[in-house]
């Protein structure tokens, strides 16, 4: 418990640090309060409108208390504030977006998986067998392929070549209809499912391969249980570690690369719209976006951090007593 | 520097290095992938720098004529007069390629080398003295971590124009330098990390006490102890990370906020005509695909030699 209050505490405060640091790098570059004001808005405005706005965030007051004033806000009225550049809530900004991402993120990870897992339990039983090297040059290759190429090659293939795809996907989701939205979001999955499952296999791979090497699992076999459970339960469980820590480290590159992929596909999710109210100097937006996802990142890693409890019970004792 | 890492007297230093190699040799990727790594950088290198020279390298800046006309608008596929075709303005997609890989890879040398020694000063300061050093810069690469490498990217490059304008001794600081500085602000969490963790372990050993019982300062041991021995480590990072950078470099002129020279821009200038002309966008990616594949190659097989493990993925 003393642990986990201790972790909870750290990643408070790396919330709090990066949330006034984008607030801190948004501002910079403005010399008057009017002058954020118009910069903010990405028009001209009218003195009342200025006033308002300035007001409204205390633009005029120095950073801490303009963070201050936006956490309040955040935390007690669930108020995100008001994007000047799309004229609306920043709330009603992201809400139809924010489904694009995370189902893309569901997709990859589960897919991600599902290939991942069995294939590399099956190069770590049949280890530098031809199955085994063949894997492993795929998930290198894999790995390293950069997002914009690997999409560019699925999109001429697929969408130019064989004409599978639309070449315009604009998000459909699965409760609206079913088929448009497998046929808007398959590629990019694809496109962001291809590298993620070749990062898990290589580390499952490598920690699974150790594993199969020691004393419990001669011993498994030996006293006669069958190669299937023995690769599957005491093999896998035991090798899950880099696995599930990858789960969360990735989950940051995962959200870097929606962003890639949202605005390759045409995909409208927020990713793309990140990119358009960075450039378009919109605070509130960036400064809620970015809360987000630390706030998503920071909490899986909460999550896997205690996971590893779940999984080994050496570190459970460990902390138990620690 | 020698003198810490002295070899085994019994064995000669080309029974080790050929142990290493039989290693290695029998390790899953053959050393074809090294080969094959080291001979497209080493050609990219060599066509950048003596593209001026070249006799079959046009300038990027004047577009290709056949007959006195200029072949825009995507007239020329692949073929003898334009080696990758031409694009929407008529200039040579071959040519392009190859002057762009000039401000690619400088970026990505010039930012991993930054990256690496910020990165690791703040790794080994963290690693080595631990306590309250440790504890600070610990939260401010989790912090780094915490954004998605890319978001913080386009966040920073994006804003750096303004910031410019605050700051007066930013004024030098032209589009090319906010990509470096970015990248490398990029690169410094992961290999802090690593070399926190690497540091830690190594000021245990027992050469790190030899020198301490002789009465060797922390400066004397962190730079003449501890450093040496990290050096590989760096080095196989570096090779891994300069590939990551790169293509980093490469996403954020696609989104449009990285420089017009580059393989990135070129993509995204060109993907709308990805049906009439598939060269203007697939060479380039090529490019970008191979010159990743190829540091990774290099930082794979580095990794290998060295026992690396954290830069193994």
């Amino acid at each position: 418990m003393r642990y986990f209050l201790n972790r909870f505490l750290q990643l408070l405060l790396v919330f709090v640090i990066v949330t006034f640091t984008v607030l801190v790098i948004m501002r910079m570059g403005a010399n008057s309060p009017e002058d954020l004001a118009i910069k903010l808005a990405g028009r001209p405005l009218s003195p009342e409108e200025s006033s308002a706005l300035i007001s409204k965030y205390s633009l005029d007051s120095n950073y801490v208390v303009q963070y201050l004033n936006w956490l309040k806000n955040l935390v007690f009225h669930f108020d995100l504030g008001y994007s000047p550049q799309a004229n609306m809530p920043v709330e009603e900004l992201l809400k139809p977006r924010v489904w694009t991402t995370i189902l893309l993120g569901l997709y990859a990870n589960f897919f991600g998986l599902l290939i991942a897992i069995p294939l590399a339990v099956h190069q770590a039983y049949r280890r530098d067998r031809l199955f085994d090297k063949a894997g492993s040059m795929a998930t290198f290759i894999a790995v390293g392929i950069p997002g914009i190429v690997l999409g560019v090659f699925l999109k001429l293939l697929f969408v130019v070549h064989w004409q599978i795809f639309p070449s315009i996907g604009d998000k459909v989701y699965p409760w609206e209809d079913l088929h448009d939205h497998v046929m808007n979001f398959f590629l990019p999955a694809v496109t962001l499912t291809i590298p993620i499952a070749a990062i898990y296999a290589r580390l499952l791979r490598a920690d699974m391969v150790m594993t199969l090497q020691s004393d419990f699992i001669t011993l498994a076999s030996a006293k006669g249980v069958p190669p299937g459970r023995v690769v599957w339960k005491h093999g896998l469980r035991n090798s899950l570690f880099s696995l599930v820590t990858a789960l969360g480290t990735q989950l940051g590159a995962l959200l870097g690369s929606a962003v890639l992929v949202e605005t390759l596909f045409d995909l409208d999710g927020l990713g793309s719209q990140l990119v358009v109210s960075v450039l378009g100097r919109d605070l509130f937006t960036v400064q809620s976006f970015v809360a987000i996802i630390v706030l998503i990142v920071v909490t899986v890693n909460l999550m896997v951090d205690l996971s590893y409890a779940l999984i080994d019970p050496r570190i459970r004792q460990a902390r138990a007593l620690g | 520097m020698t003198d810490v890492m002295t070899p085994d007297p019994t064995t000669t230093i080309d029974d080790q290095v050929d142990a290493r190699f039989k290693k290695v040799r029998r390790r899953r990727i053959p050393r074809f992938g090294v080969l094959f790594g080291m001979t497209f950088l080493i050609v990219l290198i060599a066509l950048t720098v003596l593209a001026d020279y070249l006799p079959f390298i046009r300038s990027p800046e004047t577009g290709v004529k056949v007959n006195g006309r200029l072949q825009s608008n995507y007239k020329l596929g692949p073929g003898y007069v334009a080696w990758w075709g031409t694009d929407g303005n008529g200039k040579d997609v071959f040519a392009k390629c190859i002057y762009y890989a000039r401000y690619t890879l400088f970026i990505g040398i010039a930012s991993t080398a930054i990256g690496l020694v910020v990165g690791g000063a703040l790794g080994m300061l963290a690693g080595y003295f631990r306590g309250k050093t440790d504890r600070v810069i610990s939260i401010l690469v989790d912090c780094l971590l915490a954004i998605p490498a890319l978001v913080l990217a386009i966040m920073l490059v994006s804003r750096l124009d303004d910031i410019k304008a605050e700051i007066p001794f930013l004024g030098w600081m032209t589009r090319l330098w906010q990509i470096i500085l970015t990248l490398s602000i990029l690169a410094v969490a992961p290999l802090a990390r690593i070399v926190r963790a690497q540091t830690m372990a190594l000021r245990e050993r027992e050469f790190v006490l030899a020198a301490r019982s002789m009465g060797a300062g922390n400066s004397r041991i962190i730079f003449r102890e501890i450093l040496p021995n990290l050096v590989p480590t760096m080095v196989t990072v570096a090779a891994t990370g300069l590939g990551i950078l790169i293509a980093a470099e490469g996403a954020l002129a696609f989104i449009g906020v990285g420089i017009d020279t580059s393989w990135g821009f070129m993509i995204n200038a060109n993907r709308a005509r990805l049906e009439k002309a598939w060269w203007a966008t697939v060479f380039p990616c090529l490019m970008l695909f191979l010159t990743v594949l190829s540091f990774n190659l290099i930082g794979d097989n580095l990794s290998r030699r060295f026992d690396v493990r954290e830069a193994a993925v």
